[in-house]
């Protein structure tokens, strides 16, 4: 079945999104944008042009651009927001014989919904060349104001582009689809959509998997472009009065600054100053002029506090005034609130809203983005995706086994989903030792002993030979069923023992919580405890190993330097069964620092049999981490 | 015997059992594949333009380095230093792929290289052509990463 696209539908940009593996992504368009320009134009040379490319010519071609057509879709002629945006744009609008809008682009009149159908259809050819699949259906999102006209329309504009238009649902709604507030029983939920061009407010009641519009209300002509001109109008002045020229009549200057000011309404988003810079941005009698102020987050939130709190006006109105204006609400009531459109990242935005509801309101999705992945979801809802047919477990607690020491290494990590299979190589932590214990458990502690045991087996026959240098591969298997297979081979001899284990995730939810909780609680001890562990191991292989070099070397280098090295090795092994992690650490160090001097006597002296050395240090560097050496535990632990 | 012991109806219906659940595998099984490839494009993609958001960020000293030389050249003669610290970082970048977008007086009017920010008065046969670069544009590894902002012609009928 192919995939359903997601589309936010906007009034200065559009955005789109499907459901991959589960989870909803935004689609990039071929320009390898993740938004696209609701702007639609028809050439001099009489091509059709959507989105970005429209938009980079509408200044040379103005009355075949039709931009914001959202505005115009499904309302009748005589509607006054037609009017009123009949007056402002440069295209032109007439009325319809069904007494609706038509729009002229090029020789022809054209509906408002083929033209939205143009938009759509870049967006569906876009999404298939990405996807390299056909798409065929769509779920659309509309504002939660659009009456059954608009809405209509809004289908047919789909309809038009070739595509089944499986569902329109609101903004908001998709919103609080895209935070998963669709699951929460009997909440309000106010959603705060502060766009590029319009601000819309909705009140929604979610309850049982249906989500009711309570009341909606904004203005149409309030958005983020209406700061960036606040915050250029300052700009602009401030020059004035700092140099005494006006850079407004000079159209190259003000295209810099347009770009500048918006700029540094994004970085004040995150940092608290930034200096906008353009050198050379004008010139009078005197020579060059550059442009350089310091711009604060205060600055920015003094000359824009009118617009936030007309908003916030709207908003305390929307749901405190009485039905059919309002939701009959108190501002106590909402339990959630959601914030969407690029707007919103204003940190003093964020307050104001926060501070009205005395509530945190919910971020983290990019705000521009929010719609699209809300339409993502629902469109993964009605393909199937999202329905929980192939409930795939993961694994609660992390697996693994004793290694050296009494540490619990682990080879599964817990949220793992299952089934899965992961296997590591493993050694012996003795000279001639015959037989490995595989401890396996579970849990998330650091220690063997603080964890819980599913099983033991014994794996012997090995071969005798130095510490190391066996190769024992462990592998662990969960099967769809949640049953763990854990299997020990040794790679020379090809012995192997494996143990099946059925009970490893029936453990309670509670057990598993608990489970969890220690590991947090002991997280810091239990650190300590690993590392004292390690330490403990490192000086063990250091001990092991230098010992066996002096004994190679013998004859080879001089005394000096064999009973400097004897010494650090006896200090070291005094101290290395007790627990004074700093004394082991220390004495570990003095050694590798000792037992360099074989490697360079060596080599200043070389032999023929001058490489063993080196060997000696190459192991001295990473003691422990490669081979994790099992024990023979009743010898290795005590 | 109860309805749901009909041998005929439990069979139709572990067929479709069956059926929903091999989907559901073919399913999972082609988003993960189709994910891989994706991965790997994004990766490859990822790799080829991770240097685009620092370019692009050096994009306005190149502007204006310009500004800069062309003032100095008006008002004097400029060190000749200077110009080969611009040829340095203009080799370092043409090094990672960046090109500059070429802009002649009447050039056809392309809106994907270029973005119209101004009109100049024109005559009728050089409506809609390019009158002038105001700011530079650039491509990364052939992709546009700054249209040039050009002044168009337009003519008006008089």
């Amino acid at each position: 079945m192919a995939k359903i696209l997601g589309i936010d539908l906007g009034t200065t940009n559009s955005a789109m999104a499907i459901v991959e593996g589960g989870d909803p992504k935004i689609l990039e368009n071929v320009e390898g944008n993740r938004t696209t320009p609701s702007v639609v134009a028809i050439s001099k040379s009489n091509e059709r042009l959507v989105g970005l490319l429209a938009k980079r010519q509408a200044i040379t071609n103005p009355q075949n651009t039709i931009a914001s057509v959202k505005r115009l879709i499904g309302r009748k002629f005589s509607d006054p927001e037609v009017q009123k945006d009949k007056k402002i744009s440069s295209f032109e609008i007439r009325e319809a014989a069904d007494g609706g809008v038509e729009i002229k682009m090029g020789d022809k009149w054209h509906k408002p919904e083929e033209i939205s159908a143009m938009i759509l259809g870049k967006l569906k050819k876009d999404a298939e060349e990405k996807l390299g699949e056909s798409i065929e259906e769509v779920v659309i999102t509309v504002p939660a104001y659009f009456d059954d006209s608009q809405r209509q329309a809004t289908k047919n504009a789909g309809e038009i582009a070739g595509l089944k238009v499986r569902r329109i649902i609101n903004e908001p709604t998709a919103a609080a689809l895209a935070y998963g507030i669709d699951k929460q029983k009997d909440e309000k939920v106010v959603v705060y959509d502060f766009g590029g061009g319009t601000f819309d407010i909705s009140v929604l009641e979610v309850g049982d998997n249906t989500v009711e519009v309570k009341a909606t209300g904004g203005d149409t002509h309030l958005g983020g472009d209406d700061f960036d001109q606040l915050i250029m109008e300052h700009l602009i002045g401030e020059y004035r009065k700092q140099e005494g020229v006006d850079v407004s009549k000079d159209p190259l200057a003000l295209q810099r600054l347009r770009e500048a000011a918006e700029r540094a309404k994004h970085e004040l988003s995150t940092s608290m100053e930034t200096e906008v810079n353009l050198p050379y941005i004008t010139s009078d009698a005197s020579g060059p002029k550059h442009f350089v102020m310091k711009l604060t987050r205060a600055k920015i939130e003094e000359l824009t506090k009118d617009l936030i709190d007309k908003s916030i006006k709207l908003v305390e109105e929307v749901v405190t005034s009485p039905s059919p204006k309002g939701a009959g609400l108190k501002l106590s009531d909402i339990d959630e609130v959601i914030m969407v459109g690029g707007q919103t990242r204003m940190p003093a935005m964020r307050e104001a809203v926060k501070t009205l509801f005395t509530k945190e309101p919910h971020l983290g999705i990019n705000p521009d983005e929010v719609v699209a992945m809300g339409a993502a979801i629902q469109a993964g809802i009605l393909q199937g995706d999202v329905k929980d047919v192939l409930l795939l477990d993961v694994t609660p607690l992390s697996l693994g086994i004793e290694t050296l020491g009494g540490v619990f290494t682990k080879l599964i990590e817990k949220n793992t989903t299952i089934p899965t299979s992961k296997s590591q190589i493993f050694s012996t932590a003795a000279d001639n030792q015959t037989s490995v214990e595989i401890h396996v458990l579970q849990g998330e502690r650091e220690m063997a002993s603080d964890s819980k045991t599913l099983g033991k087996f014994i794996l012997d026959g090995l071969p005798p030979s130095p510490r190391g240098v066996p190769q024992v591969e462990v592998s662990f298997d969960i099967d769809a069923n949640g049953i763990l297979s854990v299997k020990a081979k040794d790679k020379s001899s090809g012995k192997e023992q494996s143990i099946k284990i059925e009970g490893s995730s029936g453990l309670s939810k509670e057990e598993i919580e608990k489970m969890k909780k220690d590991a947090e609680a002991h997280a810091e001890d239990d650190e300590k405890k690993k590392e004292a562990a390690e330490a403990k191991n490192l000086a063990e292989q250091l001990v092991y190993t230098t010992e066996k070099a002096l004994k190679d070397a013998e004859g080879k280098i001089s005394d000096d330097i064999k009973k400097g090295v004897q010494e650090k090795v006896e200090e070291l092994k005094k101290v290395k069964d007790k627990d004074d992690i700093s004394a082991i650490k220390a004495a570990t160090e003095n050694l590798s620092k000792e037992i360099q001097k074989i490697g360079e006597y060596m080599q200043k002296n070389p032999t023929p049999k001058a490489s063993e050395p080196k060997e000696t240090k190459k192991e001295e560097s990473k003691p422990s981490d490669s081979a994790k050496a099992s024990p023979d535990k009743p010898e290795e632990n005590k | 015997m109860s309805k749901e012991k009909d041998p005929k109806e439990n069979i139709e219906k572990l067929k479709q059992e069956c059926e929903e659940y091999l989907n559901g595998w073919k399913r999972a099984k082609a988003d993960l594949s189709n994910y891989k490839k994706d991965e790997l494009k994004r990766w490859e993609e990822f790799a080829r333009f991770a240097n685009e958001d620092i370019i692009r960020d050096l994009l306005s000293i190149l502007d204006s380095f310009e500004l800069a030389l062309r003032a100095m050249e008006q008002s004097g003669e400029v060190e000749k230093g200077v110009y080969l610290i611009q040829n340095q970082l203009e080799d370092l970048l043409h090094r990672r792929g960046l090109e500059k977008i070429d802009i002649q007086e009447g050039q056809i009017f392309d809106p994907g290289l270029h973005d119209a920010v101004m009109m100049a008065d024109g005559a009728e046969n050089q409506d809609g052509l390019i009158a002038e670069e105001v700011e530079r544009g650039y491509m990364l590894n052939g992709k546009v990463i700054r249209p040039a902002k050009v002044k168009v012609y337009k003519h008006l009928e008089k």
